[in-house]
């Protein structure tokens, strides 16, 4: 039984934003390698302009939660919860411009470079939105397993970096690779790489909300 | 076992056959502020007064187990308990000023111990009120009834009377439960600065209250002492479950 069922509501809708703020941001990063992959300016164009409404999420979640924190003076858990929310949506907005990023580059090069497609990106795009999900999952879920298998996936995306950077260079020495788009398709990856590190850091804020405590 | 002014061992207590308080194993530290909280009935205001037998003058209450100060068992049947009282001084809910001048309600104690002169008692009368933070309000109206002072002084009043008897320790039971905003934050203050020089025990119902100014908080269930801890754990990682359910008001 619960004698806060206000506040109880407020943090399900808090977790409900959060989501929602997830949702978009994966949405994004899908999109924006598309919008490499087929250097389609039109749709990069469209997800920095939707950049701004996840930079508004993280202004409203944020918003939220020092209200929650001013109104409902949350301890212990709630605490926990409400500092891991504030943590995670600066990730989220950051993951965000990362997908941002990638259509920038995608409006640079334009029609001037001729594609060399390696399906690594691609697997190193799918297991970061994975990442993702699964960290905001394990939040919702208040589920450690799931974030901890969030941690240890990084690993695969880092391999994947690994991997591509020797395609690239490998590449570059055949002269098969257009040399703006070797920097470029680097610099997506790069870009991969450290939305992976940020699925990262939100799966360490949840441990941090369920135990009380950063993993060491 | 130094820094400790009370350990309280195994402390059991009824009233008539209601047993009020089980098997309760605690540490009073020196210079700390220590916090009880817990939901109304559970035992925290009956604890404190174990203290300094304030129980002794209700008849059905009985007790076992130890309250040690300084590994003295204070329901020894031998322990003075007057010199106990003054060592361990007390603060009551409401601000119970004695009906004479500021001056006298200070002076009060010092006297029924014999002091009798008056630079002596000017002295101490000066020092409580300002160790108490009330002497620059009532310097110049010290003759003046402690009746005319407002609530949140009148509580400072009765804080520098207990600070009067030079104790060791000091009781609160909810001090500021009858006072303003801005009274409760000058008594949290007073508190901070006390703790220099006593042990501060604190009956609170605000548990914000407890987690602004206390430096260790204890738990209190139905008569159980669920969780003692540092102040900061209880109110970030408390690990027992009825504890965090009860500060996060999830029950109470």
């Amino acid at each position: 039984m619960t004698f806060r069922t206000q506040f109880e509501k407020e943090l399900e809708e808090l977790k409900l934003s959060l989501i929602k703020m997830g949702d978009l941001v994966i949405k994004n990063i899908h999109l924006s390698l598309h919008s490499f992959v087929e250097m389609n300016a039109e749709l990069a164009d469209q997800i920095i302009k939707d950049d701004k409404l996840v930079n508004q999420f993280e202004y409203d979640i944020e918003k939220e939660c020092m209200r929650i924190i001013l109104r409902e003076q949350p301890v212990a858990r709630d605490l926990r919860l409400i500092t891991s929310v504030l943590k995670m949506i600066t990730d989220l907005e950051r993951i965000g411009d990362h997908a941002s990023d990638i259509s920038k580059l995608t409006i640079f090069m334009e029609k001037n470079n001729k594609p060399f497609l390696v399906k690594q990106v691609h697997k190193m795009a799918d297991e970061s939105e994975k990442m993702i999900k699964m960290a905001l999952e394990s939040f919702v879920n208040q589920n450690q397993t799931i974030a901890l298998k969030v941690i240890e996936n990084d690993d695969i995306v880092d391999d994947y970096f690994n991997e591509v950077q020797h395609i690239v260079a490998e590449a570059i020495r055949q002269s098969n690779i257009d040399a703006d788009y070797a920097l470029y398709l680097m610099m997506v990856t790069k870009y991969l790489e450290r939305i992976g590190d940020h699925a990262v850091n939100i799966a360490e804020w949840v441990i941090f909300s369920i135990i009380g405590h950063h993993r060491n | 076992m130094i820094n400790n002014v009370f350990t309280i061992k195994n402390l059991n207590l009824f009233y008539g056959k209601y047993q009020a308080l089980h098997s309760i194993n605690l540490d009073i530290e020196r210079n700390k502020v220590t916090a009880l909280i817990g939901p109304s009935g559970c035992g925290k205001s009956t604890f404190l007064r174990c203290l300094n037998r304030m129980n002794d003058l209700i008849d059905s209450c009985q007790i076992d187990g130890e309250v040690l100060y300084h590994n003295d068992n204070v329901y020894n049947k031998n322990f003075d308990v007057i010199s106990l009282r003054t060592k361990v001084g007390m603060v009551f809910q409401k601000p119970n000023p004695f009906p004479m001048a500021i001056y006298d309600n200070i002076a009060y104690g010092p006297r029924c111990q014999g002091v009798k002169d008056k630079t002596e008692l000017n002295k101490i009368v000066e020092k409580s009120l300002k160790n108490a933070a009330l002497w620059e309000e009532v310097k110049d109206r010290l003759k003046d009834s402690a009746m005319s002072l407002s609530g949140g002084q009148q509580q400072r009043l009765c804080i520098a009377r207990a600070i009067a008897m030079e104790p060791e320790v000091i009781l609160m039971d909810e001090p500021t439960s009858a006072l303003d905003p801005i009274a409760t934050m000058k008594i949290e203050e007073l508190i901070n600065d006390l703790k220099q020089n006593y042990a501060i025990v604190i009956v609170t119902h605000s548990m914000q209250q407890a987690a602004r100014i206390s430096d260790n908080t204890a738990f209190f269930h139905l008569g159980e002492l669920v969780e003692y801890d540092k102040t900061d754990i209880i109110f970030t990682t408390p690990k027992k479950v009825k504890t965090e359910e009860y500060i996060t008001g999830r029950f109470g």
